[in-house]
């Protein structure tokens, strides 16, 4: 005989408490990580966007997209590597937006052809020598990229940078070597504007 | 321009930033243009170093983690104060509906009691003439009693069946619901059918019953052939 038992009810509100609870928690444990992992963030989105204003937007928009997904990540001790992931995408969709407004604007707001600026040499040749570097970054892989970052921030070993990005340490290594090494194969033609600097 | 031969080897070590092994060593020794384009490989990797270093590690603003601790309050509030004002507006809802089902009139059309499950129908009360039904009027209070007014839908609920419990009542099967709806309606619009049917009721008389005496015949009494028997234990006894 088929027993029936009127257990939704109790069950749902016993469900939704520890849905809350759980909510409650997570939020707690994000918070202890804002401190430490907000850091990070402005720095990915900074050394992608050379621009303080827009690393704080993006890292306060990677970091307030970290905290919708928490409760949905399963291994929390991957949060550091997803919320630098997060924050590269950002940044790089910023970046490449930002590039396009500013073609658009160039192209409508000023003349063709305007005079070199007459300043400093040194500071002409610093500027022309981070505008060719920002032309190479762009021209690498993501993944090059972002271990090249990440292995230029301050406090991160190249075994810190494999275990957060879940990536072998060999492979983190030969990225960093050849992330490099293309860079400078672009870079070597402008050598002069190097040596001006 | 580096010697073809060493171009690969010098620039590994440059990437590197290894010292350069023992032969390459030996040739920069020897060959001025090869020492040269190796200091600018060192020149141009260390420029870039330095500029990711730059990047990578510039100082955080203090309001970064300030003002996203408020963006997170933003966010999480509006979900609050959605919820509050639609948890209140339902029980607002609800309270409304127990208030109107509770203020709601018990009686229903009779159109109504046919649509409805097992009723219980009031009977019309009995009449106090009832030994006399010629004395009764046309219009007369038997039939009154069967108003629609009077003819209350009990449902199941205690509650109601008790509040209209000063008539007397009928159940009535759901197949007969209608008809009886239809004959309570019928009634009442046409008076003098119901006196009619009141007054063709035939008048039974109340007479004595009288009752034959049973009669039964005598009964013989005889013994059954061949039932003789014997007990299990073969005694051989006789009944």
């Amino acid at each position: 005989m088929q027993e029936l038992v009127l257990s939704q009810p109790v069950s749902t509100v016993r469900s939704e408490l520890v849905r809350e609870a759980a909510r409650a928690d997570a939020q707690r444990e994000f918070e202890e990580r804002l401190a430490e992992c907000g850091p990070l963030a402005y720095r990915v989105a900074r050394s992608v966007l050379r621009n303080t204003a827009d690393a704080e937007d993006v890292a306060q928009e990677a970091l307030l997209r970290a905290y919708k997904g928490f409760e949905r990540l399963r291994d929390r001790t991957h949060f550091r590597g997803w919320l630098v992931r997060i924050s590269f995408r950002l940044a790089l969709d910023k970046l490449r937006s930002g590039k396009r407004r500013e073609q658009r604007d160039t192209l409508w707001s000023q003349p063709a052809h305007l005079p070199p600026p007459l300043t400093a040499e040194d500071v002409a040749a610093s500027n022309q020598f981070q505008n060719h570097l920002e032309r190479a970054l762009d021209g690498l892989p993501e993944k090059f990229r972002l271990v090249l970052l990440l292995s230029a921030m301050e406090g991160y070993t190249v075994e810190e940078i494999a275990a957060m990005i879940g990536v072998p340490l060999g492979t983190v290594k030969s990225r960093i070597f050849l992330a490099r090494k293309k860079l400078a194969e672009k870079l070597r033609c402008h050598a002069n504007t190097i040596k001006r600097r | 321009m580096p010697c073809k031969h060493y171009k690969e080897a010098l620039i590994e070590a440059a990437a590197s930033g290894a010292a350069p092994s023992g032969e390459l060593r030996l040739h920069f020794g020897e060959c001025a243009s090869c020492r040269e384009a190796f200091a600018q490989e060192q020149f141009l990797f260390s420029a870039i170093d330095s500029d990711r270093h730059a990047a990578a590690n510039a100082e955080v603003p203090a309001s970064l983690v300030p003002r996203v601790r408020a963006r997170l309050e933003e966010t999480i509030a509006p979900r609050l104060g959605w919820m509050q004002p639609l948890v209140l507006a339902s029980a607002c809802v609800a309270l409304a509906f127990a208030v109107f089902l509770m203020a709601r009139p018990h009686h229903a059309a009779p159109e109504e009691v046919a649509k409805q499950g097992p009723v219980m129908v009031p009977a019309p009360t009995a009449p106090k003439t009832k030994a006399n039904p010629e004395k009764i009027s046309p219009s007369g209070s038997q039939i009154g009693a069967l108003r629609v007014n009077h003819f209350q839908v009990l449902r199941n609920s205690t509650n109601r069946h008790s509040a209209a419990s000063s008539n007397r009542e009928v159940l009535v099967p759901p197949d007969e619901r209608e008809g009886l709806a239809h004959l309570v309606a019928t009634l009442n619009e046409r008076r003098d059918f119901a006196v009619a049917l009141r007054a063709q009721r035939p008048e039974k008389k109340d007479g004595l019953v009288t009752v034959d005496p049973l009669q039964i015949s005598d009964i013989e009494i005889k013994p059954l052939e061949g039932t003789e028997t014997e007990t299990s234990d073969g005694a051989g006894e006789t009944h």
